[in-house]
Order: structure tokens, then C-alpha cells, then sequence
């Protein structure tokens, strides 16, 4: 005999309203991104800090990958704890007040100005994040909390909250000095805890649920995902505690080895459920994630380099703009392309076509949106991203503006099959 | 308490059209995927009550295959009205996919 499901009905999945707004705001980010590297090309031959690289690098992180992840997050933490999202109110106050946040510090980066501006973006961007965490934990609490996915989104979101809360201090410091050493000093600190804290956990929290689940593999190994889990965690433990008590760059390297060993474990377990996968058609889409995890060791090798540098070398600012731009570019933009059209046709086409479904002809879910427009962004992208990473090293800017041209033809492409999948009439 | 009965005939007739139910995002049909656990037809109330799964719970595509299910029915049998019974109880598992859906997935075309 079969029991019937109690309680919360577990088909009523989160509201694509809720959703939406936080794609849109990504898709539109990411030309404002390209179009920053385009116009700012020449601080690319420079030092690493300088305004416009903090604004290019704050609209990717915020406005792009945290917007994106934020979005995709509400739909698919239900899926992962099993359970219903607790607020949608939680999730639209998150999304207004980060929203208007990273506008405001964007804005105060690329003037340069550490004033109110960039005092209050920083500020409403870490409310929009408390939000968050207490519309995942309620979640959590009820639904099926104890698993390891879920687990890595928790712990994600806490050292996002620990990132933002040191992103403000540091704006703070310029104007205050709350803190003993200069803002520009913690920049590693507050960057390594935000990519690995935040977009690490995040990408293997929600992957090492999604990968098996798109490719219908019956490859499963929770005890390695906590083993990954523990890895990353101790190796930003290490880092932290550290950068903090006791800098000194061997306690670097084994956080680094810690870090990099967790990549390499969750790069095998998506290997191993792509061979153990009933699928055997992957689509474009999955495929680009999953290549994306083979994009995360590229960050890796240049920040070997970057350690094997001498900071006095004349190589060590052109590994570490290479290495932010893998990672920002390379790494999270990987990602999002293949996860914004594995999950947005679904959601759309669950708005425009569930009265219809069984009794009527209805438009495969990737006929939302343009296949050979989605190739064609890849093209430019994988084009964009290797010519901009070549100028980088020559330091040529014109060999940079081809790339960022590129990359904004990309962020084009991308944005029209955003808005045809939004547009789509049943 | 009118009498439920499997009706094989009904059953076989509701199974073939539920064949046209698609999992949008796996693109094969939720018979061959296993998701119809048990059909019963109550002949006097005219109601077909319909045992089913979904791949995983609060599965973003959950609502439109259950509705797809009820629309199916009620489209085939326009004189019976569909209930859906959910249940993850047991919970779907790839061993519940039929051969012939093996063989889609696997690249094959028996469909």
C-alpha cells in the first residue's frame, strides 16, 4: 500500500516571481560587467587595485554570480531540503536590498569615493543577506536538514555574511581606521573567504545534487561530499585564522592544498556520476557545467604561480588580475551560462504551459530559447575569455578591448535568450 | 464506499494515454519512467484515482507533470474525474524506469 503524501504539498514549488526578478538583474550585470572591462582596459595593465577593477569586480561577484545564485538558490533549496521555502516576502526583501546595494557601491567604487555611497551599498547588501540566511535556515528546520547539500549552502551563506561584514569594516577603515592594518591589506582575505566561502560551497552544495540528478546517474557517495565539505571549511579556517594571527605563507600553502584537494574530490565525484549516468545524451548545458568544474582548477594553477612569484616580480600583477579574471569570468560566468538555461526554460515553461501539459501539444522546455544564439554565446565567450587573459600577459589594450568586445557580444547574446525565454508567448 | 476496482481494460486504455505525459526535463514519458504507481477506477462515482511519484520531492517540474496527469485523464475519460494521489512512499529509484525507457535514455528509439 502506498501513503499518501501529508502536509505540505510537495509540488508547490517556490513562485517564478520570486525567482525572475533576480535573473533579470543578473543577465543585465553581466553586460554592465563587460562593458566596465571593455571601457576600463587599460587599468588591466596596472596595478590591481584601482576603481574601476574594484567596480568590475563587485558587479560580477554581486550583480551576476550572487544575483544568479541567489535566484536559482530560492528555487532549488526546496529541492534540496525537501522541503517548502519558508518566506517569499524574505526573498523579495533580499532581493531589494541588494538590489539597490550593489548600484550604490558600484557607483562609490568606480568614482572611488568610500563615503555614504559605498558605506550604505555595503550595508543594505549585508541586510539582504541576514534575510537570506534566516529564510534558509527556516527552511531547513522544516524540511530534511541534515543532509550534506544543504548543509554546504548554510555554511556557504554564514561566510558570505562573515565576506560582507568585512567588506563593510574595510570601507569603513578608509574613512574611520576601525581596523589596525590599511583596507587594502585584508583585500585577499575578504576576496578568498567571498570565492570560497561563498561560490565554492555554493557551486558543490547545489552541484553535487544537480549533476547526478540532470544526468539521471546512479552514482552516489554523501560520505565524499562530507569529506569535501570538511576539506574546504578547515582549508578557509586555516586561512583565516591565519591571515589574522599568524601570517605567514607556508600556514598559505596548506590551507591552499586543503582547498585545491577538496576541487580535486569534487571534480572526480562529478566525473564518476557522468560515467555511472543512465543519460546518455548530455545536453549543451549540463556540458558547460560540468566544464566549468574543470575551469575551477585554472584560479588554482595561477595562484601556484602567484605564490611561486615574488611579489617584487613584474609577473605578479599580471597572475593576479589573470587570476581574478578565471575566476569572475572564467569560473562563476561557466556556470551561470549552463545553469541559467538548465534552469529558467523549466521554471517559464511551468508558468506558461502547466494547464496544458498531457492534452495539447506543448514546446519542449529548450524551445524557449535560441540554440544556435546559445552556441553562438558560447563562441564569443570561450573567444572573449582567452583573448582577454592573452592581453592581460602582453599588456596590450587593444588586444584587451577585442576580448571585452567579444565578452559584451556574449553578454548581448546571453541577455536576448534571457528575455526571448521571458517573452515566449504559449 | 463504492467498489474500486483495477480494471484491467481501463487500466491498460488510462496507462496508454499516459504514455503522452512527458517529464519536460528528462523528455520521457512518466509510465516508462516509472512515476504511475497504481491506477483504480471507481466506475459508480466516476472517479479515477491515480497512484503517483515524481523524481524527487519539490521538483520544480512537479506541479505541471501532476497536472498533466489529471489533464490526460479527464481529456480520455471525459465522463471520469482524475484524483492524484501523491505519495513518496516508497520513493522513486532508477530501477523503477521500464527497459524501454532504459533503452530511450540510453540513446536507443523504440519510441
Amino acid at each position: 500500500m502506498f501513503a499518501p503524501v501529508a502536509g505540505v504539498n510537495p509540488t508547490k514549488t517556490t513562485s517564478h516571481r520570486v525567482i525572475i526578478p533576480f535573473y533579470v538583474y543578473a543577465a543585465l550585470s553581466f553586460i554592465v560587467g563587460c562593458v566596465l572591462l571593455f571601457t576600463s582596459s587599460g587599468a588591466f595593465t596596472g596595478p590591481h587595485f584601482q576603481p574601476q577593477l574594484l567596480a568590475i569586480t563587485h558587479v560580477m561577484a554581486l550583480g551576476w554570480g550572487s544575483m544568479m545564485i541567489l535566484g536559482a538558490s530560492h528555487q532549488l533549496v526546496p529541492v534540496l531540503i525537501e522541503g517548502k521555502l519558508y518566506s517569499n516576502v524574505l526573498a523579495y526583501l533580499s532581493f531589494g536590498f541588494a538590489g539597490v546595494g550593489i548600484i550604490l557601491l558600484v557607483w562609490a567604487f568606480y568614482h572611488f569615493d568610500f563615503g555614504w555611497t559605498a558605506q550604505v551599498g555595503g550595508l543594505l547588501i549585508l541586510i539582504a543577506f541576514l534575510f537570506y540566511l534566516v529564510n534558509i535556515i527556516a527552511s531547513m528546520r522544516n524540511g530534511n536538514h541534515k543532509n550534506v547539500h544543504a548543509t554546504f549552502v548554510l555554511a556557504g551563506t554564514l561566510w558570505m555574511i562573515l565576506t560582507i561584514s568585512l567588506g563593510v569594516l574595510l570601507i569603513f577603515n578608509f574613512t574611520f581606521n576601525v581596523l589596525s592594518m590599511s583596507s587594502v591589506s585584508y583585500l585577499p582575505l575578504h576576496a578568498h573567504l567571498g570565492i570560497i566561502g561563498w561560490f565554492l560551497m555554493l557551486v558543490m552544495g547545489v552541484g553535487s545534487r544537480l549533476i547526478p540528478m540532470f544526468l539521471i546517474s546512479k552514482y552516489s557517495n554523501e560520505k565524499r561530499l562530507w569529506q569535501v565539505f570538511y576539506l574546504v571549511n578547515a582549508g578557509l579556517l586555516l586561512f583565516y585564522v591565519s591571515f589574522i594571527l599568524y601570517p605567514v605563507q607556508w600556514l598559505y600553502i596548506i590551507s591552499t592544498v586543503l582547498v585545491v584537494t577538496a576541487i580535486a574530490l569534487f571534480i572526480q565525484f562529478a566525473f564518476k556520476a557522468y560515467k555511472a549516468r543512465i543519460r546518455k545524451a548530455v545536453d549543451p548545458q549540463v556540458k558547460i557545467a560540468l566544464g566549468s568544474s574543470w575551469m575551477m582548477l585554472i584560479p588554482a594553477i595561477m595562484l601556484a604561480f602567484v605564490f611561486a612569484t615574488s611579489q617584487l616580480s613584474t609577473h605578479f600583477e599580471k597572475l593576479v588580475l589573470v587570476y581574478g579574471f578565471c575566476i569572475f569570468f572564467g569560473w562563476i560566468s561557466a556556470i551561470i551560462f549552463g545553469m541559467t538555461f538548465k534552469t529558467l526554460p523549466f521554471i517559464l515553461w511551468n508558468k506558461k504551459f502547466h494547464k496544458k501539459a498531457g492534452v495539447s501539444r506543448t514546446p519542449n522546455p529548450r524551445e524557449l530559447f535560441s540554440q544556435p544564439v546559445f552556441r553562438t554565446m558560447v563562441g564569443f565567450y570561450f573567444g572573449g575569455f582567452i583573448l582577454f587573459i592573452t592581453g592581460i600577459f602582453l599588456a596590450n589594450v587593444l588586444v584587451l578591448q577585442i576580448g571585452a568586445g567579444l565578452l559584451i557580444i556574449c553578454s548581448v547574446l546571453f541577455n536576448l535568450n534571457v528575455f526571448r525565454m521571458l517573452r515566449f508567448k504559449s | 464506499m463504492n467498489e474500486i476496482t483495477n480494471n484491467p481494460d481501463l487500466c491498460e486504455k488510462a496507462l496508454d494515454v499516459l504514455h503522452e505525459v512527458i517529464d519536460p526535463e528528462i523528455g520521457l514519458n512518466i509510465v516508462d519512467l516509472g512515476l504511475i504507481y497504481q491506477l483504480d477506477f471507481d466506475t459508480e462515482e466516476k472517479v479515477i484515482y491515480c497512484t503517483m511519484t515524481l523524481t524527487t520531492q519539490f521538483c520544480p517540474m512537479g506541479e505541471s507533470i501532476q497536472d498533466g496527469v489529471t489533464n490526460c485523464l479527464q481529456f480520455n475519460f471525459p465522463e471520469y474525474r482524475a484524483d492524484i494521489i501523491l505519495t513518496f512512499d516508497p520513493p522513486w529509484s532508477m530501477e523503477k524506469i521500464s527497459p524501454e525507457g532504459l533503452d530511450w535514455l540510453n540513446g536507443g528509439s523504440r519510441f
